[in-house]
């Protein structure tokens, strides 16, 4: 597969190649974190430290298991999802902006116990993790999760999801054990943060716990909001936006990071429901188009 | 009139993504003519956590910059650094390096940081660039390949040196061992003492841990004030050395501070004051504005007229770092990376401002002598000069 | 741990307490109002120590530096309040959350690029000695902190129990619309808020740059942080809780470091956040919220 990065690399620049991979990996996790707040609506203020599980747990079993890739990524993601419900249980007894702060807490703890553990290389890191991501790997993974997530929210459970973020009460009336739908979305969310993690981890080569504190989490968290809460194609708009805009801004040199944050502002205020919210895509575009037919048969007729 | 104003905001959408993938194009152009000039590439952070030693190193290599272009350029080129930011994170890092690549440089400078080097030195490596990190002292970096090298005092030799030098010079048995947990170099730094002290048969009493950031000692320092040692030996950075100190002298200890060179900046005292008078350092650099010599000396009096403050040791250490490469260039008489890699692993006796520089036959550096410099009246003096023995 | 060390330890610990509870104090009472969580208060904060070590440069003694930063974080507060949430009010909750995510990041970067990204010292500016008293030592700047932080917290209990302006806070944040119903100007009211918030922060900014003698643009970052779990931990929304719960977090985090648990700093405030919310969630001041059908 590296073969035809490779390959890829005669034609496009190497820098946009790196981007766009770490975009990708970006749109796994904050696919997963769309999962659990947009879908569900459950403030999640911890979701790279699912990220750190992921990528630790990838890395170390690649490490000293030296297991094929694909593997390794898996038992990542699974271990995000172990972890998601392990946090997820006892916070589920909180609702808001609780479970938000609770989350929070859970993924600073986490970035400590890396930072002192013997085994991620504490706060020196965890170097020598072989190169195994690749572009094509990364968008795979990325089209793979889209779908799951789209077949996901249109089942039964994700109905299901969508009625809890509705109305809680409501939802148990109608026989909905909301706990337990609650959790499965946090490990489920959080296993695709894994995924994101084990991708970042076979990147890079080289972690260190200070990439998964709680900036990160927020950042993910803006991506998704940005994008529009609940919709797939904002969650993809919103981390392209916000993963690009840095990148595009570096022509304002030491004024970038001052731009992006007028820039998430401003966003804000002009699409208080993110670029994306409220809009239903699918619906807009059968809408256009059978306004265009309805256009183009009337004159004829 | 809703629906309206949603597809406006969807064009707009579309259109910042437009300007983005427009934007992209525009930053690739200048790939093409690397002929006229030759390009280094300075990777660090101007702003984050990290800032306050990606800055200085700019600083330091823009200076060598201009000095080589004042004396004719290099190969009959002129020099030019290639700067951009990845505000101290890790996965920006590789992005910066890879986009300094794609803009054709030749060697990169950075990151001052043990992390990001070895992020940075994997790509380096595999795109055969040569990366020169005028800051990263942890362990892994050289071993990434022969395109990796570095210009730090190496604590591994300098420690046990300075060990020897206190117990035998200074008379002490006794330390006290603070470390900054979520600083590789100083968790590094902490364990290369605690061999060489128990080589030497010095007992550690206590042992604290702080973090940088952190602005409140208090506690770790009462729970040190009980305890009978001769002397503190902090691993950490200079911030966190200054304030830890200042917390001592409130707490009403008069114990003096020794610790790497990760403690070298003006901003020691400027942050302590009087709390760190009497505080060693050791380096490779010879800092003491009045007892250093040659280039050294001038390099400091033309950093302080150009700057207006004292250089540290990442400013040093990133003037020799492009001042190495430059070297290297003109003795392999090309700015080949392949071919110059080879004459700066040749790179023996080379005299630096941050030190006498020769790359072992592992590529490690080798300084020698490391002074140890102790803080006096708000500046650098220089309290012993100590060979290191191979 | 002998007595003298554990007591040396608690002042050690109160110090710190009642500066995490200055900051808290900011957090509880724009959360009680229009529940947001403000993320730009840190910034907040460390824009007062800014401007309170310019002033001591220019040779301002204390006072004078205390009340030009809470004149300045003032003005700072209610414009970031003007323009990055009164537009976003009534719109989803998470809204102005990334709004102020946006704000901090501006904040931080401005100052990184206008005074570097260096810690810069605090001038003298109070002769420190060290007085005991009985077992333990206690320094001028740590009595100048408590006392501080005692008459502003104090003075602020008042405003809200006393004043119209207090009684107006009180009704808004009990139900915002209905405030607004009564006559009440709901929009002078949360201004207000801000305004009153960053005054504390801004005194807590300049305490604090006195009392560590370094101010750095990040410093608002972990310090925001750990004062919004003093907030949750005392009850967010409860102003009595914000004072309890920093006082409880900064001993807490001492005597964690005392038993040599220093590596685990920030990992003792967020696991004692964990347990109170578990055990308490509405805090341990808090009213507890009813879920309504």
């Amino acid at each position: 597969m590296s073969m035809l990065d490779d390959f890829l690399r005669q034609f496009i620049n190497p820098y946009y190649i790196q981007v766009l991979m770490l975009l990708g990996i970006y749109l796994i996790a904050a696919l997963g974190l769309h999962l659990i707040t947009g879908v569900t609506g459950q403030l999640s203020f911890g979701h790279a430290a699912f990220m750190s599980v992921g990528a630790y747990g990838a890395a170390l079993i690649n490490l000293h298991l030296d297991l094929p890739f694909l593997i390794c990524l898996l038992a990542g993601g699974l271990l995000a999802a172990l972890a998601g419900v392990f946090v997820g249980f006892p916070s589920m007894r909180l609702a808001g902006d609780y479970l938000g702060i609770a989350t929070l807490g859970f993924g600073e703890i986490l970035r400590v116990v890396f930072m002192n553990l013997e085994i991620t290389g504490g706060a020196r890191g965890l170097a020598g993790i072989p190169r195994e991501t690749s572009l094509l790997t990364i968008y795979v993974l990325v089209i793979l999760t889209i779908f799951a997530l789209h077949r996901l929210q249109n089942s039964r459970f994700g109905r299901a999801l969508v009625a809890i973020r509705e109305d809680e009460i409501a939802a148990e009336c109608m026989g909905i054990k909301s706990l337990w739908y609650k959790v499965g979305a946090f490990a489920i969310g959080s296993f695709f943060a894994g995924i994101a993690g084990g991708l970042y981890a076979h990147l890079l080569q080289y972690l260190n716990p200070g990439d998964f504190g709680f900036a990160r989490s927020f950042e993910l968290l803006c991506f998704v909001v940005l994008g529009g809460l609940g919709s797939i194609p904002g969650t993809v708009l919103g981390t392209t936006i916000l993963t690009l805009a840095p990148e595009v801004l570096r022509f304002s040199s030491e004024y970038r990071m001052m731009m992006y944050g007028l820039l998430m502002v401003i966003m804000m205020i002009f699409r208080p429901r993110g670029l994306l919210g409220g809009v239903d895509l699918m619906r807009l575009v059968k809408r256009v188009l059978g306004s265009r037919r309805r256009g183009t048969a009337t004159p004829a007729g | 009139m809703y629906r309206k104003k949603k597809l406006t905001a969807l064009v707009v959408g579309l259109l910042f993504v437009f300007a983005v993938i427009t934007g992209c194009g525009g930053g690739g152009q200048d790939t093409a003519g690397g002929d006229e000039v030759i390009k280094i590439g300075f990777l660090g952070a101007k702003t984050g956590t990290h800032a306050a030693y990606g800055v200085p190193t700019l600083k330091g290599m823009q200076m060598a910059v201009e000095d080589i272009n004042a004396a004719g350029g290099l190969l009959g080129k002129q020099v030019v650094i290639i700067e951009d930011d990845h505000r101290s994170q890790s996965s920006e890092g590789a992005t910066v390096t890879q986009k300094l690549i794609t803009k054709g440089v030749v060697a990169i400078v950075g990151d001052p940081t043990t992390g990001i080097t070895k992020i940075a030195g994997e790509i380096a490596q595999s795109a055969g660039v040569v990366l020169l990190s005028a800051g990263a002292v942890g362990e892994g970096v050289v071993e990434i390949g022969d395109y990796i090298y570095r210009n730090t005092l190496l604590d591994k030799l300098a420690a046990p040196v300075v060990t020897k030098y206190l117990k035998e010079e200074l008379g002490w048995e006794k330390v006290a061992l603070v470390t900054s947990t979520n600083n590789d170099y100083s968790v590094g730094l902490s364990k290369l003492f605690r061999n060489s002290l128990a080589e030497h048969g010095m007992e550690i009493v206590t042992e604290q841990s702080i973090q940088d950031g952190d602005q409140s000692f208090s506690a770790q320092v009462t729970a040190m004030s009980g305890k009978q040692f001769d002397g503190i030996i902090f691993t950490g950075y200079y911030t966190e050395g200054a304030l830890f100190m200042k917390e001592v002298r409130a707490q009403g200890l008069d114990h003096v501070m020794v610790g790497g060179d990760g403690l070298l900046a003006p901003a020691l005292w400027e942050l302590g004051g009087d709390a760190v008078e009497g505080s060693m350092v050791y380096t490779g650099f010879e800092a003491d504005p009045e007892g250093a010599t040659g280039k050294t000396l001038d390099f400091i009096k033309r950093y302080q007229e150009k700057y207006g403050e004292l250089p540290d040791m990442f400013a040093a250490q990133g003037y020799d770092a492009v001042m190495l490469i430059a070297d290297a260039i003109a003795a392999a008489g090309s700015d080949d990376p392949a071919e110059f890699k080879e004459t700066l692993k040749q790179t023996a006796d080379w005299q630096g401002v941050s030190g006498t520089i020769t790359f072992g036959p592992d590529r490690e550096p080798i300084k020698s002598p490391v002074y140890l410099l102790e803080v006096k009246d708000g500046g650098w003096t220089i309290k012993a000069v100590i060979p290191v023995d191979l | 741990m002998d007595l003298q060390t554990l007591l040396q330890q608690m002042i050690n610990g109160i110090t710190l307490g009642s500066t995490y509870a200055l900051i808290a104090l900011g957090y509880t009472m724009v959360y009680g109002i229009i529940k947001l969580i403000n993320f730009a208060h840190g910034d907040v904060y460390m824009i007062g120590a800014f401007v309170g070590l310019a002033m001591v440069v220019m040779g301002a003694n204390i006072w004078l530096a205390i009340f030009v930063a809470m004149i300045a974080c003032l003005c700072v507060a209610v414009t970031i309040e003007r323009v990055a949430y009164r537009p976003l009010r009534g719109s989803i909750r998470l809204a102005p959350l990334i709004s102020s995510i946006g704000v901090s990041i501006f904040l931080q970067t401005l100052m990184t690029l206008m005074k570097g990204p260096q810690p810069v010292g605090f001038p003298k500016v109070i002769t420190n000695t060290i007085y005991t008293v009985g077992l333990v030592k206690i320094s001028t700047v740590q009595i100048v902190i408590l006392v501080v932080a005692a008459v502003l917290m104090i003075g602020l209990q008042l405003i809200i129990k006393r004043t119209k302006m207090g009684k107006a806070m009180r009704a808004t944040s009990e139900d915002l619309h209905t405030a607004s119903l009564m006559g009440i100007n709901v929009n002078a009211v949360i201004s207000f808020t801000f305004a009153l918030g960053a005054v504390l922060a801004a005194a807590g900014g300049v305490l604090v740059g006195m009392y560590f003698n370094s101010v750095f643009p990040l410093m608002g970052v972990m310090a925001g942080l750990k004062a919004f779990c003093a907030a949750v931990v005392g009850g967010i929304g409860s102003v009595p809780g914000a004072v309890l719960g920093g006082l409880f977090l900064g001993v807490a985090e001492v005597l964690g470091v005392a038993m040599g648990l220093g590596s685990y700093r920030d990992a003792i405030a967020f696991g004692l956040l964990i347990l109170v919310l578990l055990f308490r969630p509405s805090g341990l001041l808090g009213q507890p919220e009813q879920r309504k059908v």
